[in-house]
């Protein structure tokens, strides 16, 4: 046979043997984390309940309902909004596993963007899963994308105009899901995704929204509640009591000129109240070293260690990194004074529930050697 | 010594011996020096993030071997001939304005498209032709594509990296058209009538009258110049009318080409399209290549190293390292260069006009299209105008690179100042 036919049908089959079990890798990450939802949970929905048109498609996605005995206001969670940035995920999983309401609806959605959970970012190098040791025993959890899988939505356009404002970004923020809210029925399948999450708003007649995130290290807002004008009352009593509780957070209002986010669009096109709160990432920042599930969950970085006293951070970085039980104790514990700060404002329909834990149970009163994971962990099924 | 440092080492040492020891392709050099990486870093062979890693650049492939079709066939249909000698009969009495027009049109894909492969290979290898028959010689003349193409890529109105610097501290693109403005186009004529203008200069229309080929023109009249005005309405329609979806570049070039079989002379289309893939190879392997390295070196901790490094450096210093680190990271992408230290020096220099310095920082960015191995608009540039070596692209280019630098410095410097006057 041809010499050259030889070493064109070798590589074709190395080619071909590389695609098939990567291929068979990236099919898996399709398949969602199992969620073990606790006794809070009366009822499940789906995304798509609200506006049929995402039905099976990757932007549909579970909403977790928990009905208080007392009739109160209602609330929404939003985790997952971005896919790598896990303590908003796991705060939502935890209350979801662990939470009981009392008075008034919480509807938590862990995966806000669930597209963005069934790929990685290319040359981000970002582990698929990472796993916590949990009462049932050890469970992964995906670790994805901050924007929508691109083969549920591409190609993505040179720029991205967001419809309702006209505003201008790079071509991949369109599948952003917090830069396409109010969203449009119309529209791409991450502003249907959005679309959803506002009609579930409309619909349920949701009072207070919470959308949980995480920013690099280097990024100027973190550690940070952004608030939309209507919300800042709230916000900022709830501050007060957050920061008695040692926990430091700065308030910072939605800026009217940036569209697209959840803390200005829901506050303008909807009737809710709300609240976005960022903590600290290093797996998603730029200025990172090595990238594996442990940054992911204890925050250990030397080379955030080393940019911190070269002063380029916006929170305080040493060795001992910024581990998950913080990044969560202090969604959860956000969560809970502005919720305690709504129904004290809002006597008529007040949100109350119980179950979760503190961010002092969960991160200060740890022992140092279950920070990353473990400690978190006795709160999961 | 680090292991991030032995990581990176051990990665430059396989490159190099790849290339020019082992006379591998660079595309090859890349994979392994990739493979040892992630050996050395102690992650085994992880195919995963190999095969992720060559995903970066689906895309930028997508655009590159599309317009290299579109320009196969317009150039075999007669448009481009067509083209050229209509320029030339209609400009050649005022070469300076003549020089300066070339130099806008072949922005203008870059302009709207963000994409300074996507101006190099269709209005610079239309202009090409142009430029050489004015007497401008081949090497100078992928110069000015070359350039072109980059300041096509950052000036107004798209401009992807200065987008993504500033997403990068949410700073949405608005307010950025006059800065970019400032920062590109006196650039641009300054460097098409460096190369240029004396050249051009002693253009004598009677001398260069016979070499041009009308007969295209003659042939089929106006419909041999559609393809080309198609592509343009193509690109311009959605950023004119944002109600109407965006094609994407390779649909734009795609059916462009298609226009182009019934347009002018006949096409073998399986040939053009064979020899089209076949010249772009190359280049596509070695995107595929750095993806993958940039995933090692970020999966590692390599990265990490590089960018705390780079921006360790005292204040002063601070532009000098913005200066090299920024167009040699862009080695690997410009976009990339643009997203993991454009952001860093952007909040570096927080104290200047945030607008203006990450339009600045966005044209630095830029001229990591012209850094091999990628070197995007150098290897095009020579491809397009039939140059062997595009290494003497890039080493003619070295002095407008340094002026570009400094112009980008001078502005952040005086940003400030610049933003105070600005409208």
């Amino acid at each position: 046979m041809n010499k050259q036919i030889i070493t064109a049908s070798v590589c074709l089959l190395a080619a071909l043997s590389v695609a098939g079990i990567t291929g068979k890798n990236f099919m898996e990450v399709k398949k969602p984390d199992e969620l073990r939802p606790g006794p809070g949970v009366t009822q499940t929905k789906m995304l798509s309940d609200y506006f049929p048109d995402i039905a099976g498609t990757n932007a549909d996605s579970t909403v977790y309902v928990m009905e208080g005995e007392q009739p109160g206001g209602k609330m929404l969670v939003l985790g997952g909004t971005h896919a790598n940035e896990p303590s908003g995920y796991l705060a939502a999983i935890t209350f979801v596993e662990s939470g009981k309401v009392e008075q008034g609806t919480v509807f938590v959605i862990p995966r806000t963007c669930n597209s963005g959970f069934t790929h990685n970012d290319p040359q981000e190098g970002s582990p698929q899963y990472y796993t916590i040791q949990t009462k049932g025993g050890p469970r992964q959890f995906r670790y994805g994308s901050r924007a929508a899988n691109p083969l549920d939505q591409w190609p993505d356009p040179d720029v991205y105009v967001h419809a309702a404002s006209g505003q201008r970004l790079s071509g991949s923020e369109t599948r952003n899901i917090n830069r396409t809210y109010p969203g449009r029925p119309d529209g791409t399948l991450t502003e249907k995704a959005s679309y959803a999450v506002r009609q579930l708003i409309d619909t349920e007649g949701v009072n207070l929204t919470f959308d949980l995130h995480e920013a690099s290290p280097e990024y100027p807002v973190i550690n940070a509640t952004v608030a939309h004008e209507t919300a800042m009352s709230i916000a900022s009593n709830g501050m007060f009591e957050l920061q008695m509780a040692g926990i430091a957070m700065s308030l910072e209002p939605s800026p009217t000129n940036l569209h697209g986010l959840t803390h200005r669009e829901l506050g303008d096109y909807t009737d809710t109240l709300p609240l976005l709160m960022e903590t600290a990432n290093a797996s998603q920042g730029r200025l990172r070293g090595k990238t594996n599930a442990d940054l992911v969950l204890t925050g250990k970085d030397k080379c955030y260690v080393k940019a911190q006293k070269l002063g380029f951070l916006y929170v305080p970085y040493d060795e001992t990194g910024h581990p998950i039980e913080e990044r969560v104790g202090r969604h959860l514990q956000g969560i809970y004074e502005y919720s305690k700060a709504y129904s004290a404002q809002y006597p008529e329909s007040p949100i109350v529930y119980n179950g979760l834990p503190s961010y002092q149970e969960l991160f200060l009163d740890a022992d140092p050697s279950e920070l990353g994971g473990t400690q978190l962990g006795k709160y999961l099924n | 010594m680090s292991i991030e440092l032995i990581i990176f080492l051990a990665m430059v040492v396989v490159f190099a011996g790849g290339c020019f020891l082992l006379k591998l392709p660079v595309s090859i050099s890349m994979v392994l020096s990739s493979v040892v990486g992630a050996l050395v870093g102690g992650q085994g062979i992880p195919l995963r993030h190999l095969v992720e890693g060559t995903f970066s650049y689906v895309d930028t492939i997508l655009v590159i071997a599309t317009a290299m079709i579109f320009m196969k066939v317009i150039q075999e249909s007669g448009a481009l001939d067509a083209l050229s000698a209509l320029i030339i009969e209609k400009f050649h009495k005022i070469p300076a304005l003549l020089l300066c027009l070339i130099m806008l049109v072949i922005m203008f894909p870059g302009m709207i498209t963000g994409s300074s492969t996507a101006a190099v290979l269709t209005a610079g290898s239309i202009m090409s032709p142009v430029l050489i028959l004015m007497g401008v010689p081949m090497l100078e003349t992928a110069c000015i594509i070359a350039m072109g193409g980059i300041l096509g890529m950052i000036a107004p109105p798209v401009n992807i990296p200065a987008m993504i610097i500033g997403g990068g501290i949410d700073i949405p693109y608005v307010g950025f058209e006059i800065p970019l403005a400032i920062l590109t186009f006196p650039l641009a004529f300054l460097f098409v009538l460096m190369f240029g203008y004396k050249y051009a200069k002693k253009i004598s229309y009677e001398e260069i009258a016979p070499k041009l080929n009308t007969e295209p023109r003659e042939k089929f009249g106006f419909k041999v110049y559609i393809p080309i005005f198609a592509a343009i309405i193509l690109m311009v329609v959605n950023k004119a009318v944002p109600q109407i979806p965006d094609l994407g570049m390779p649909l734009v070039f795609l059916i462009s080409a298609v226009i182009g079989l019934f347009t002018g002379y006949k096409i073998d289309i399986l040939k053009t399209c064979k020899e089209a893939i076949n010249s772009v190879l190359p280049v596509l392997g070695i995107l595929m290549g750095v993806g993958m390295f940039i995933q090692i070196m970020t999966l590692t901790g390599v990265r990490g190293l590089i960018v705390t490094s780079c921006i360790s450096l005292p204040n002063l210093l601070l532009y000098v390292a913005m200066a090299i680190s920024i167009p040699l990271f862009g080695a690997v992408s410009s976009y990339g260069a643009a997203s993991v230290l454009g952001v860093p020096f952007l909040m570096a220099f927080l104290a200047k006009d945030q607008i203006i310095t990450a339009a600045a920082i966005s044209l630095i960015a830029s001229l990591g299209d012209m850094m091999p191995p990628t070197a995007l608009a150098g290897i095009f540039a020579a491809q397009v105008v039939g140059l062997k070596k595009y290494t003497d692209v890039l080493k003619r280019c070295i002095v407008p690179a340094l002026i570009l630098i400094a112009w980008a410095i001078l502005i952040i410097v005086f940003s400030p100042q610049l933003a105070a006057i600005l409208p």
